[in-house]
Parts: structure tokens; C-alpha cells; sequence
């Protein structure tokens, strides 16, 4: 269980040689998330929500406000060990986080460094790149892996952490489509099947629709919370904040606009079709329908 | 040119000298070196020629390797070749432009250049045979007594590997920044050196600059996979010497002993 | 203006490492037509962009700009590079000079300008990408993600191309951003009036930008054909690993459950003008019944 109160996070920026000013990056976040959910953190560049993911892991100290993770501060500086091993990372850039030089090697890193049994790391390495589906790439180089593949490989390596919660920082802002849901997959299989507790932070809409929960950021603030239906129910809120909406989403709001009564939010494929199709048959039936779905 | 740099030069394949233990390899090398050194009568190079074949041949590492190794010394070779053919006093055989050929210079070059050559193509077979991390790991326990003198043995071998791990990564981003430059009327190829140095000197700086932005992401993710820098670690596969190694030792100390008798005897 | 001919092209080739990375790719670019080049990833997109200006040389095959093979022994490489301006992926990690006009500059001054000619095709293209005449001298390290690229693609833009080749000009860009960037890229074909070749994996994008479009898959040229020819074909471009549209998906999924639509759509615009005239057609039917 993550909790968050009146977070504030200022950068010092160098406006010259000896001037400095600061910048408020993150301006009185309150947040609670309860273990077990898949929550994203949408949100534009310099919304700040990478930021609030280095909180997370302690990989920043929060100017003013708390953090507890389960119950433990962040500022503790005893809690700092315990902090990141309940709470894992994955960042951006797939080469700037795989440090070992075959796939094995690097899954192994963080059990290496707790200092664990080599049984017991060659188990965990096996269990998380099998997870993955990377166990047959085990002795490759990195180097020869597909971004997805190498995003999988990083997400292996912090499985063999045994967090309780994983954040993923944009994991997919790199990736090709067909990569982006390989990730996905994967990420959603984690929460699903082994209930880790997913913070995905991301651009991308069409990514979050089947979250618990999305928490909309924009300029250090949380704009928004709510369940996907709720977040996307208002497309114009999204075009705003520089987000973009799903197609579908798109197209059933500007239908309703015109006068369709379609219900509104739709957020897949499948229930677009669902919806226009029971508005033909409505329509022809003849029924009038004026205030329907409003 | 820069282009045609490779480095990863591991070679898979499931042999005893694969799996050997890194340390004993090391040493191996080392007392390889030491032993050419030690040779007096050029002829005892083939003892050497065919230590090196053999072993080739068990590591099952093909040839066309062995001489890939040699590519890249090349003008090494030829300069020390001919350099020692010139300036060796003795009876004179043969004059050719400025360069007066002896007798003694002929036996010297062809000694020192085999030498050469033979040292190559040894350590080529350490790096063919044992990856960047069983390296550094041997590295580590074989001078591990020297972290009780506070020097951070651990902390190197990480070093190394993350090294190994980001040169193929920084040739390719090299790649595309001279791809870059060239569709911007940057011509690499054919161009004065001095042009050439300059146009090196416009990578350099985008280079440098991923290299920061690279170290300060991996610095980030390594915290967060619990690399502290001090404290203690373990291995996936911790080393430790096997039968073969104590074999291999035996050999080792089997062909110093032969070298050092031949020596003394001729 | 550009007749690429059966080009084949082989990585490596005579050594361990040969890979067939091209094979047999023709295609036409002509003045002022807008190109999307999609595939999947390894598909020799990257690969084919590199033959286009050079930095490549094909093993077979041939290439002619305005109607001169660029391979002719006397054609001068630079030249072509000139007129065929080639944008990678991630361009700001590209940029190295210490001001954002010097590094526009670069290119020409390359390319034989002298410093006055060159500095004034930098304004211009500066200009055109949006640039703030404030931020001429700054260092490029200064600006934000979305104005480093704008100044990178400003750097290709002031060798003043007559084809502009660009790869994911928008990865890794926020939705925004990326907005941003594809504006900027039809007004550059807009006033400049040149042909733009855009890599890109967001079908959307393509969609919505694109006159013509290449498909690549496995080191061919699988299909050319105007936007509706190819993303019509869902089935295919899903079996290669290619997405189509979310819109052009769903759209030909409402065909087959049963509403005429006559033709499954590209964009949001043209789901929305069908949808809405088949549903008032049918309601106006309903309602006469």
C-alpha cells in the first residue's frame, strides 16, 4: 500500500553561472494506492509523473509532503533497502538498464546483489525469464534482442527481485507497436496472475483502458482520478492535457455529439461495434430514441 | 576505418577449455607470455606453433578465428619486422633500397615478430574462449586479497563488464552518428587526415553526450536493483576449480619446466 | 524525380555475417507527393532510406534521380545528398555545435556554401520549423524535447532537399509532441513544396498524412498503392505483422456485422460522415415503416 500526501518536488535550474532558481516539479500530490492494483499515471512530457516514479523507489527525497510504503517512510533513511525491495523499476531506454552482458547474467544482478544462494538465484532467474518468455534467449547478448525483447529482459530482472509492486516509467515510449503490446502482455499477466501491484506511468492512452484506476497528471498536478470509463467519458479533458484519445473513443463521442445515442465511454473495438450495432436496431425499429444514452 | 571495429569476440561452444575455470585461463595466458619470453633458439617456437594449433583445435574455436586475430596487428608485425631486419648489426646478405639486410637481423626479426605474433594469437584464444563476465569474475577472485587492502576489487569487475556491455551499443550509436553527419555532406571517406580528425572531433561531442545521459540512467537503474557499492554480493554461478583445472594447471607447470630446461640446455 | 529500379542490397557481403537485407525493391517518388513507408521492424525500411542518398550502394539495381542514375561513375554523391535530405530517428541526439544555428548551418556550409549563404538557409529553415529568433544562439542542449527535434529537422531542411526522407520523426514523443511534428511536416511540404518520405509504425499517422504507401515486409516491397488501396487490406497487413488503423479495423468489422458502409474508413473524420449518414438513412427508413 502506497501513500502519498502533499508531495512537492522542486528541481534546481541554473539560469546562469550564478543565478539559480527553482522549478516546482511535482506541486502537492496526494495519492493512495492500494496493493494488488494495476493503477497508471497518464500524463504529457514535464507533467512530472517520471518524477513521482523515482519517489517511489527512493531514487528521490521529497522536498516537502510524505510517503509511506507500507507504512514506511521514504525519508527514513533505515526504511531504504526494505523500500526498494518491496518496490522494483523499469525505465525508458532498454539499453541504459541492462547491465549484465548476457540475458541470464543480467536477471541475475539484483539476486547477486542481495547477496542470495546461487541455487536460489539460478531459480529465480529461470522462474522470472520463463515468465517473460525469454528463458530459451537466456545466454544471448542483449545486444542481439529486439527492444521489446530487451524491455521483457528488464522486467525479468526486476521479477527476480520478488518486488511487491513494480513501476514501469514510460517502458514502451521506445518500442514499436508490436513491441509496445508484448510489453503489455506481460505487464498485464503480472497483475493479473502473480497480483503485483502495476504503476505504469505512459503517454499512451490506448495502454491504460483496462487499468484499475488511471490518475491523469498535467503541470506537477493531479488533474484527475478515476476508472478508465470515467477518465475517458470527457475526450476534450484528455485533448487538453495533450493526451491522445483511442479511435473509438474518439469517434463514439463525436457520434454522440451528432445526435447518435450511443453510450458513452466506449474504449474497445468490441464494444464500439457492440453499441453502433444496437443503435441500428433501434433505429430500425423505428423506436424514437431522443433522450436515449444521454 | 571505425566501421569495421568488432568487439564481443566470444566464440560458443561447449568445450573443455570453455570450461575451464576463468582464473585458470589467466594464468594460463600468463605462463604462455612468460614462457615466450624465455625462449632463446628461434626453433623452439614451434614447440609453441603447435601448443597453440592444438589448442585451437580442443576449443574447437575454427582458425579462420586465429588469423582474424593476427588481422588486426598486422602493420604491427611488418614494422617490427622490418625495423629489427635494419638495425641488427652483422654480416651483411642482402641490400635492398635502404634497408641493409644481416644475417643476425634476419634470425632477429623473424624471432621477435614470431614472438609477437605467438602472444596475439594466445591471448586471442582467452578472449574467444571466456566471456567478458567469467573474465571479470576471475579477475575478481584472483585478486580478491587485495580488498582486505581497501582496493575495490568488486566495484572494477563491475566496471569491466559494464564496459564490455555498452561498447557494441556505442560503436552502433558511432554508426549513426557518421550515417548522420554523411547526409549532411560530411564526407568520411575520402578526405585529408587532418579533415579527418576534424570530422572525428564532431562525433566526439554527441557521443559524450549520450555517454552521460547512458551512465546517469544505468547509475539510476543499478540503485534500483540494489547495487549499493559496498555490502556483500553472491555469483549465479560462483566459481570454482574443477578436475580439468588442476589438469591444466599440471600442463602449465609442465611446459615451464620444459622451456626453462631448454633454455639452460641449448 | 526519383526511379528507384530493382534494387538489392546485401549486408556484408563475402563475409560469415552476409544477410540479405533488400531484394528486388522498385518504387517511384514524384514531385510533391507525400509517401508513407511502413513495416515491421527489421523489415529493411532503415536500410532502404540509407540507398536513397548514398550512404548505401546497392549490389543490383539502380536508382536515378531526375532521370541520372546516381550510381554513373561521374555522378557526384554530394550532390544527392543535397537534394535527397535524410532525418534518422531520435535527430536531437544528432546535434553537436554549440549554437542552434551553428548545427542548422552545418549542412550547408558542408555542402559549399559560405558562411553568410549558409547562415541565412539556416534562418530560413529556423524559421519554418517555428523557431524563436531568441533561441538562434542558444545552446541546443537548452531547449525542450519537441525543439531539439524541430532543430534537427531544421539542419536537414537547410540544405534545401528537393525529397525529405524522414524515420519515426515522431518516436518517443508525446501525443502532443508528436501532434506538433506532423504539422510541422505538412507545412514544410506545403512551402517548400517537396516530396516527404515518412517511416513510420503508427498506421494512424500514415493514415492521415499519406498519399501513397510502401509496405515492406520480410526485405521486399510487398505492396504500393494509394492509402485506402493498402489499408484495405487488413487481413494481409495483419498476417505481416503490420497493424492497420484502430478506426479502419473497426470500420470494416461494422461492414461485416452487417452495416453498409460501403468501404471501411482511414480516418476518424470519414468513420464519423459514414457512420452518421448509414444511421440516419436507417433511421429515417425505421421510421417511414
Amino acid at each position: 500500500m502506497i501513500r502519498i500526501k502533499d508531495l512537492i518536488h522542486r528541481y534546481t535550474v541554473w539560469e546562469s553561472e550564478t543565478k539559480k532558481s527553482k522549478k516546482t516539479v511535482l506541486d502537492g500530490i496526494s495519492l493512495d494506492i492500494p496493493s494488488g492494483q494495476f493503477v497508471a499515471i497518464l500524463g504529457a512530457n514535464g507533467s512530472g509523473k517520471s518524477t513521482l516514479a523515482k519517489h517511489l523507489n527512493v531514487l528521490l527525497l521529497p522536498d516537502e509532503g510524505t510517503i509511506w510504503i507500507d507504512g514506511k517512510k521514504t525519508a527514513d533513511k533505515e526504511a531504504l533497502w526494505e523500500i526498494r525491495g518491496r518496490i522494483g523499476m523499469v525505465f525508458q531506454n532498454p539499453d541504459n538498464q541492462i547491465i549484465g552482458t548476457s540475458v541470464e547474467e543480467d536477471v541475475a544482478f539484483e539476486p547477486e546483489n542481495k547477496n542470495l544462494d546461487p541455487e536460489m538465484i539460478r531459480e529465480r532467474v529461470e522462474n522470472s525469464l520463463k515468465e517473460v518468455g525469454l528463458f530459451h534467449k537466456r545466454k544471448s547478448s542483449p545486444f542481439r534482442l529486439s527492444g521489446g525483447q530487451k524491455q521483457r529482459v528488464a522486467i525479468a530482472g526486476v521479477l527476480a527481485g520478488m518486488h511487491e509492486c513494480i513501476v514501469l516509467d514510460e517502458p514502451t515510449a521506445m518500442l514499436d507497436p508490436g513491441a509496445r503490446k508484448e510489453v503489455l502482455q506481460v505487464i498485464r499477466n503480472l497483475n493479473r496472475q502473480r497480483g503485483i501491484t502495476i504503476i505504469l506511468i505512459t503517454h499512451h492512452t490506448d495502454e491504460v483502458i483496462d487499468a484499475d484506476k488511471i490518475i491523469l497528471m498535467d503541470k506537477g498536478r493531479i488533474v484527475e482520478v478515476g476508472t478508465p470509463k470515467e477518465i475517458f467519458r470527457n475526450p476534450e479533458l484528455l485533448k487538453q492535457m495533450k493526451m491522445d484519445v483511442p479511435q473509438v473513443t474518439e469517434l463514439a463521442y463525436r457520434l454522440h455529439a451528432r445526435g447518435i445515442p450511443i453510450e458513452l465511454p466506449v474504449l474497445t473495438e468490441n464494444q464500439l461495434i457492440d453499441r453502433i450495432m444496437a443503435v441500428k436496431e433501434q433505429f430500425m425499429k423505428g423506436e424514437d430514441l431522443e433522450n436515449d444514452g444521454r | 576505418m571505425i566501421r569495421d571495429i568488432t568487439i564481443g569476440q566470444y566464440y560458443a561452444e561447449d568445450s573443455v577449455i570453455h570450461t575451464l575455470d576463468p582464473r585458470t585461463k589467466l594464468m594460463g595466458v600468463l605462463i604462455y607470455v612468460v614462457a615466450l619470453f624465455l625462449v632463446k633458439n628461434s626453433y623452439v617456437y614451434f614447440i609453441f606453433l603447435a601448443l597453440i594449433l592444438m589448442l585451437y583445435r580442443v576449443s574447437k574455436v575454427p582458425l579462420s578465428f586465429l588469423l582474424k586475430g593476427l588481422r588486426g596487428i598486422i602493420l604491427l608485425l611488418i614494422f617490427t619486422f622490418i625495423f629489427r631486419l635494419n638495425s641488427t648489426p652483422g654480416a651483411e646478405i642482402a641490400h635492398i633500397w635502404k634497408i641493409t639486410v644481416t644475417e643476425e637481423g634476419m634470425a632477429k626479426a623473424i624471432s621477435l615478430t614470431s614472438r609477437i605474433a605467438l602472444m596475439i594469437v594466445g591471448a586471442s584464444l582467452l578472449s574467444y574462449t571466456t566471456t567478458p563476465k567469467e573474465m571479470a569474475d576471475g579477475m575478481e577472485k584472483a585478486f580478491s586479497f587485495l580488498e582486505k587492502l581497501h582496493i575495490p576489487i568488486h566495484d572494477m569487475a563491475v566496471i569491466v563488464m559494464i564496459a564490455f556491455r555498452f561498447i557494441p551499443i556505442m560503436l552502433e550509436e558511432m554508426n549513426v552518428l557518421m550515417d548522420a553527419q554523411a547526409a549532411r555532406g560530411v564526407e568520411f571517406d575520402k578526405c585529408s587526415i587532418l579533415k579527418k580528425c576534424k570530422n572525428v572531433f564532431t562525433l566526439l561531442m554527441p557521443l559524450f553526450l549520450s555517454t552521460v545521459r547512458r551512465a546517469s540512467d544505468l547509475a539510476m537503474a543499478m540503485e534500483a536493483r540494489g547495487y549499493s557499492g559496498d555490502g556483500k554480493t553472491s555469483k549465479m554461478y560462483p566459481l570454482a576449480y574443477k578436475h580439468c583445472d588442476t589438469m591444466a594447471y599440471i600442463g602449465m607447470a609442465g611446459l615451464l619446466i620444459i622451456i626453462i630446461a631448454l633454455r639452460i640446455i641449448m | 524525380m526519383m526511379v528507384v529500379k530493382n534494387l538489392s542490397f546485401t549486408y556484408g557481403k563475402g563475409t560469415a555475417h552476409e544477410c540479405r537485407v533488400l531484394e528486388d525493391v522498385s518504387f517511384e517518388i514524384n514531385e510533391g507527393e507525400f509517401i508513407g513507408l511502413i513495416g515491421s521492424s527489421g523489415s529493411g525500411k532503415t536500410t532502404l532510406i540509407k540507398h536513397l542518398n548514398g550512404l548505401l550502394k546497392a549490389d543490383s539495381g539502380d536508382i536515378l534521380f531526375q532521370g541520372r542514375s546516381i550510381y554513373d561513375k561521374n555522378y557526384v554523391l554530394s550532390n544527392l545528398r543535397k537534394e535527397v535530405g535524410l532525418v534518422f530517428q531520435y535527430p536531437e541526439q544528432q546535434l553537436f555545435k554549440s549554437t542552434v544555428l551553428g548545427d542548422v548551418a552545418f549542412g550547408p556550409q558542408n555542402l559549399g556554401m559560405s558562411k553568410e549563404e549558409a547562415e541565412k538557409a539556416a534562418k530560413d529553415s529556423l524559421k519554418l520549423v517555428g523557431m524563436d529568433e531568441s533561441d538562434y544562439y542558444v545552446s541546443p542542449l537548452e531547449l525542450s524535447g519537441g525543439q531539439k527535434r524541430c532543430v534537427a529537422i531544421a539542419g536537414v531542411l537547410a540544405m534545401n532537399p528537393k525529397i525529405l526522407v524522414m524515420d519515426e520523426p515522431a518516436a518517443g514523443l508525446d501525443p502532443g509532441t508528436r501532434d506538433m511534428i506532423y504539422r510541422l511536416v505538412n507545412k514544410i511540404k506545403r512551402e517548400r513544396n517537396i516530396s516527404i518520405m515518412l517511416v513510420s509504425h503508427h498506421m494512424e499517422d500514415v493514415a492521415e498524412y499519406a498519399d501513397k504507401v510502401l509496405v515492406m515486409y520480410k526485405n521486399k516491397l510487398v505492396r504500393t498503392g494509394t492509402v485506402r488501396e493498402i489499408f484495405s487490406q487488413t487481413e494481409y497487413l495483419k498476417s505481416i505483422g503490420i497493424g492497420v488503423p484502430q478506426i479502419t479495423s473497426v470500420t470494416e468489422r461494422l461492414i461485416k456485422a452487417g452495416l453498409d458502409l460501403g468501404h471501411p474508413a482511414v480516418t476518424v473524420d470519414e468513420a464519423e460522415e459514414l457512420i452518421c449518414r448509414e444511421l440516419n438513412r436507417l433511421k429515417g427508413k425505421g421510421k417511414d415503416e
